[in-house]
């Protein structure tokens, strides 16, 4: 086993801890052969760990530095990129354009770090035009992404390794499973004996308590938004969720948004995407989803 | 399971399932327990457990459950005036048994022990994207006490979501058995081991209440809320445990005990308003409530809150309220011998004039992952009024000392 991860016994529950995806990942399996769940949890790693290496715009032999670095050629990506750029392009259009995964370039702006600064309408202005999703040729297998632009797939990446490693995980046995992966969860069955999981939603600026505590029998919960995550310009809160189309902070963002639905990547998505609503976040909740918690 | 709510969802789910990932149907529902621990100083000491489960069916139908479990045991004041120079014996309530007070001493009923159960459930049922219905059941028991009730109510959103009006009502039945039955008002307390005359069957009550409500968002950080309520209660109304001491005159030493009798109807009137105003971290909760009613009592609620958020999830809040109330046209703290009995006399120090303080603090952390404890503490001073004048030994002894007690509450939430 891997040096990296954590295995232990808790009551009914082998859990397994690493970190990966800048972030505690947790691993929780319901059932009694402990060789099998170590053998599970190192399983999830090694999936976790390609997924991570494979698309983080940090890693050098990474698909997306590839197409970063590709000065307007095209570039032809393996079949599980192009369906990850195909669910992104989707998310484009469904969203009218407000889920857009060439809007990470704004983060050389933004830092949203304690000492950050607020950059200047001219900064801002100057990284409008190598933003929007519809400047790039997209025909799968082939991406051609202007020079200059970038994509980031940070907003898809972890909630999709968290729906992946359920599927690695089901595909060997259907023990009760929850993946959570620095609150964004999927769960795969309830527990033995019919049990919920019980799982601590970030809930800032709570009147009593500092966590929702959910019940979930089964599916995903993703949350967007940190109270902690935010700088303060002329005298005004700004948010850390940027709006694409603007390229500043969504004003009237929630705190925080959480959504239930069946996988963490949609869930993860409707969040993300509801706090881009910012003041309208719970107008857009309500027409797109049936469980949800919103914290102003 | 496919998603039928909502376009972009829809879509959404299309392109999850185009990229084959893992997907598994959605049943999620909050949680919430605590427990409080209330000593009253010398007195009634409780232990309450409370356990509440909200469950979503999702599309806005929301189902809530709550159960209460309260342990009370210790004395509790009886009504009766102290004597400064001799004992005082007192037959239990129920006219079995009694119970000694020494000289000077505040009269307190030492049997005071029950425990109560309580259930509510309630149910949520939105009719469209501005409108819902809520229903309500509750069920309560104690040894010698029983409600049953339900309520109703009906809100509507406006403006967008940011007013909010609600107009509900709801209905109790309650019912009184005391111990040895219920005292006949006005009669004599008898020396214990006698057969006192009681009167017939169960005191029962009934009380409806309305409720007219607005809640109106200001600007982004501030809400406000503005109720209206009636309450009508009808039926047994007397506390079937305390008494009213009959005292001389010109030495003011108690002559008689007797039972002591309210009138069967109350009316009241309660008008309450919220203010909640969020700061970049914190919130600030203020509320005020003034209530009046045809027994005469008056009443004003301050009450102020502020939550402090510090790092990691952890946070504090002060809290601070203030009470003030008059005393009910029925209120005496004692009667004279040889005058008129009134139509009701009460010297339940509950319907006296009094100002009370609270001030607590609570801290709450969130513990590894995905648990979180709270825990409150609350000092509570009642200060009674004295009377002006009393008759006697009355001017020399304590007739309402003051009530102090200490809260500590434990709430947490438990994984796995």
């Amino acid at each position: 086993m891997t040096a990296e991860i954590r295995v232990e016994q808790q009551g009914d529950v082998w859990r397994g801890t690493f970190r990966a995806m800048a972030g505690p990942c947790e691993i929780l399996l319901d059932l009694d052969d402990g060789l099998l769940a170590h053998h599970l949890i190192e399983r999830v790693f090694q999936e976790t760990r390609r997924i991570e290496k494979k698309y983080s715009r940090y890693l050098d032999d990474s698909i997306v530095q590839r197409i970063n670095n590709s000065a307007g050629q095209t570039v032809e990506v393996d079949e599980e990129t192009s369906r990850i750029l195909q669910f992104a392009d989707s998310c484009y259009h469904a969203s009218n354009n407000r889920f857009d995964i060439t809007s990470g370039i704004l983060r050389k702006l933004w830092t949203f770090d304690t000492n950050s600064t607020v950059p200047s309408r001219k900064q801002v202005k100057s990284l409008l035009p190598l933003i929007g999703w519809d400047k790039v040729t997209w025909k799968s297998p082939h991406i051609t992404l202007p020079d200059g632009m970038q994509l980031d797939l940070g907003g898809i990446c972890k909630e999709y390794a968290v729906d992946q490693s359920i599927s690695v995980i089901q595909a060997e046995t259907q023990a009760p499973t929850l993946v959570n992966f620095g609150g964004d969860l999927h769960a795969s069955h309830p527990r033995r004996g019919n049990r919920p999981w019980r799982v601590g939603v970030e809930k800032p600026g709570a009147e009593d308590r500092a966590e929702r505590m959910v019940d979930l029998e089964s599916g995903a919960l993703a949350t967007s938004g940190d109270a902690r995550k935010y700088v303060m310009h002329q005298g005004k809160r700004l948010s850390h969720i940027l709006n694409p189309r603007t390229g500043w902070p969504v004003t009237g963002a929630p705190r925080s948004v959480t959504v239930a639905a069946e996988s963490c990547l949609q869930a993860g998505v409707l969040a993300t995407t509801a706090m881009i609503h910012g003041s309208q976040a719970e107008q857009f909740l309500e027409a797109e989803s049936e469980r949800w918690w919103v914290t102003r | 399971m496919v998603a039928t709510k909502g376009l972009f969802k829809s879509s959404l789910a299309a392109a999850c399932a185009t990229l084959g990932v893992a997907a598994t149907p959605s049943i999620a529902t909050e949680v919430d327990t605590a427990a409080l621990v209330y000593a009253e100083l010398d007195r009634v000491s409780a232990i309450e457990t409370v356990v509440a489960v909200k469950h979503d069916f999702g599309a806005g139908r929301l189902f809530n459950f709550k159960l209460v479990l309260d342990s009370l045991t210790g004395a509790s004041a009886n009504g009766a005036v102290p004597r400064s120079d001799v004992l005082q014996i007192f037959t239990r309530p129920s006219g079995e048994g009694s119970f000694t007070v020494q000289p000077g001493e505040t009269p307190l009923d030492d049997t005071f022990k029950d425990s109560r159960k309580a259930l509510s459930i309630g149910y949520t049922m939105p009719f469209n994207r501005v409108t819902k219905m809520d229903f309500g059941l509750y069920g309560s028991g104690e040894h010698d006490y029983s409600s049953l009730g339900g309520n109703v109510s009906l809100s509507r959103d406006f403006d967008k979501r940011n007013r909010t009006l609600t107009a509900a009502l709801s209905m109790s039945s309650d019912s009184v058995s005391p111990e040895g039955g219920r005292p006949i008002p006005f009669e004599s307390m008898l020396p214990a081991g006698l057969d006192p005359l009681r009167l017939d069957g169960d005191g029962t009550k009934t009380v409806l209440d309305g409720i007219l409500s607005l809640s109106q968002v200001i600007n982004r950080s501030t809400v406000a809320q503005v109720n209206y309520s009636l309450s009508l209660a009808d039926g047994y109304q007397t506390d079937p445990y305390k008494i009213v001491s009959v005292v001389d005159p010109t030495s003011g030493v108690p002559q008689d005990q007797l039972f002591e009798h309210r009138p069967d109807t109350r009316t009241k009137h309660i008008l309450f308003a919220l203010l909640k105003h969020h700061l970049a971290h914190d919130v600030v909760d203020l509320s005020y409530r003034f209530m009046t009613d045809d027994w005469g009592i008056t009443s004003h609620t301050a009450d102020l809150k502020y939550r402090h958020e510090m790092s990691g999830g952890r946070y504090l809040q002060p809290h601070v309220r203030w009470y003030r109330q008059s005393a009910s046209d029925h209120f005496r703290p004692w009667l004279l011998d040889g005058e008129a009995l009134p139509e009701f006399a009460t010297a339940d120090y509950r319907l006296g004039e009094m100002d009370t303080w609270t001030i607590g603090i609570k801290h709450g952390r969130p513990i590894g992952a995905s648990r979180s404890i709270s825990v409150r503490l609350e000092y509570y001073l009642q200060s009674p009024s004295a009377p002006d004048s009393a008759p006697g030994q009355l001017a020399d002894v304590e007739l309402f000392p003051k009530v102090k007690a200490v809260f500590a509450q434990v709430g947490f939430t438990t994984e796995f």
